[in-house]
């Protein structure tokens, strides 16, 4: 059987290491170094495309589902809105900050924030309204300072700036992977044209020839922007999302 | 998904055509044709084939009639239901059809006589894996109906409580659930009008072609619904909870229960025969893979 134990030093070995630690603490004693971030009176400064705390923008939503869909957790809701609607809601005791919901919104409608503190004192309060969503929410800010870290060859060292960073941030909707509906089993099509009547963008038509007796059905790729409503909506389960 | 490897480089529209069934009354909405054509001259079988293929999930069996309440207004007017039903264009069958072999056989594992074959056959198809989804129908104290899927053989021991209904039950809608989930194929066992519903699927639509495998007929005199006979059996002294089967023997209609047995002739019961039933001269359910029922074999089987 292997066994651990302290390993064997000869007296050149222990000395080398004494000398080393009283080196490094006396060098600690002049020059502190120091990379802890005092939050909350110092915020670390985060990229621009921090994952924190979503914004909705209803006026791009197209209701359409995907960002509930899409969510690992679970923590988004669809809730109807009085214009008949639907909105996401956010229920921060379950979001796991992994913005999929972001990044497969087709209208651009949820854009991130630096707000990293989303705490709360009840676990009510961390399930927030769609009205909660679309204002930057009112956060408590005792900071004075940014730190920014500085990696200099193998050392880590802070910067400390006297400023307020901004938290809310102007950052382009993601493009996320485009993708266009497709109809796979065009024999299975029942004509129901509910494509045409949940489609927001107009991509899916549907023309009834009466002296014919055929109804054509068609999906314009350029229009097409990929929200998956069709997909969703469709009776036969026959429309499939694919890459543009 | 060849068809989406061909839009992926053909980029622009992407056009289809669809073909609809012809308006017998001109200008009316299709289900208002279904329901002139079929519903009111008392032709539907309530086999509930449109209720399963409406896109807009709005036709209902309410009260035992075959319903789409406020038509007018949510009728998407597809023709889907006009397309599949088995009695629009109705051809009566009968006979016994284009067959193979006919013989009687036993079910090893499982008791009972028709019913039992057709569990068995499920059960067997899904262990050869020609299927992987099986409906039979369950029922619940009071003998109401309600619809089963078998996934596997683990299933066996909370097999649904066996013996004939005579009661009609909601397979085909459950069958469209079943078509989307699986991977393989669908076994069915039905009525003869229920299956004439599910080949009508098929015809229309490749999805129904490609997955529903196995079709299962069960020989068929009469069904009824729920809510009718239900009545009607009480008004007999039959009580639901203590009853154990019903079966039609000679002529006669018997329910045993627990205690005691019910039995009268079956022609009382024509004053709540379904209309339907009455144009039905599909005993064997010509159109199945497979029929099976117990008149004229031998006793034991």
């Amino acid at each position: 059987m292997k066994k651990v134990g302290t390993p064997e030093y000869d007296l050149s070995d222990k000395l080398k290491y004494h000398v080393s630690a009283l080196s490094t603490a006396a060098k600690e004693m002049a020059l502190p170094l120091n990379i802890t971030t005092h939050y909350p009176r110092e915020r670390k400064r985060q990229p621009d495309c921090f994952r924190g705390y979503m914004l909705f923008d209803p006026e791009r939503c197209i209701s359409c589902f995907q960002c509930s869909f899409v969510c690992p957790a679970n923590a988004i809701w669809m809730k109807d809105a009085p214009s008949g609607r639907y909105y996401p809601t956010v229920d921060y005791g379950k979001c796991i900050f992994c913005h999929f919901c972001i990044d497969s919104c087709p209208g651009g409608a949820l854009r991130t924030t630096k707000i990293h503190d989303v705490a709360y004192k009840t676990m009510d309060e961390m399930f927030t309204s769609t009205e909660e969503m679309i204002e930057p929410p009112e956060i408590i800010r005792e900071d004075v300072g940014v730190v920014d870290y500085v990696i200099d060859k193998e050392d880590l060292s802070l910067k400390r700036t006297k400023e307020k960073d901004e938290l809310i941030v102007d950052v382009e909707p993601s493009q996320g992977v485009p993708m266009v509906s497709v109809c796979v089993d065009r024999g299975s099509c029942l004509a129901c044209k509910v494509c045409d009547m949940i489609c927001e963008s107009g991509a899916v038509s549907s023309v009834v020839d009466e002296a014919a007796m055929t109804v054509k059905m068609a999906i314009d790729a350029e229009k097409c922007t990929g929200c998956g409503l069709c997909v969703k909506e469709c009776s036969m389960q026959i429309l499939r999302l694919v890459r543009k | 998904m060849k068809m989406a490897a061909e839009t992926e480089t053909g980029k622009g529209e992407v056009e289809w055509e669809v073909k609809i069934p012809e308006k017998k009354l001109k200008d009316r909405l299709f289900f208002e044709n279904l329901k002139a054509m079929v519903i009111d001259t008392q032709m539907c079988s309530r086999c509930l084939t449109c209720v399963s293929i409406c896109p807009s999930e709005l036709i209902v069996n309410e009260e035992d009639i075959v319903d789409f309440p406020n038509y007018e207004d949510k009728c998407l007017d597809c023709g889907a239901c006009v397309r599949v039903c088995p009695r629009y264009d109705y051809k009566p069958k009968s006979g016994l059809g284009d067959y193979i072999e006919f013989t009687a056989g036993q079910s090893k594992r499982f008791k009972g006589q028709d019913g039992a074959m057709g569990t068995e056959f499920i059960f067997s198809a899904i262990d050869m894996g020609l299927i992987d989804r099986g409906l039979f129908v369950d029922r619940d104290e009071q003998w109401r109906t309600s619809v089963f899927h078998v996934r596997g053989k683990e299933q066996l021991e909370k097999l649904p409580l066996g013996g004939t209904k005579y009661v009609f039950a909601d397979i085909l809608p459950e069958l469209k659930k079943a078509v989307m989930f699986s991977k393989v194929g669908v076994g069915v066992v039905g009525t003869p009008c229920m299956v004439s519903g599910v080949r009508k699927l098929q015809e229309e639509y490749p999805v129904f072609r490609e997955k529903v495998k196995l079709v299962i007929g069960l020989f068929c005199t009469e069904n009824f619904h729920y809510n009718e006979v239900s009545k009607y059996l009480i008004e007999k002294g039959v009580d639901f909870s203590k009853l154990i089967k019903t079966d039609i023997m000679k002529g006669k209609f018997v329910a045993t229960m627990t205690d005691k047995e019910v039995k009268f002739k079956v022609s009382q019961l024509t004053s709540i025969l379904p209309s339907g039933c009455n144009v039905c001269t599909d005993f064997t359910a010509v159109e199945s893979d497979v029929s099976v029922g117990s008149v004229g074999s031998v006793a034991g089987f």
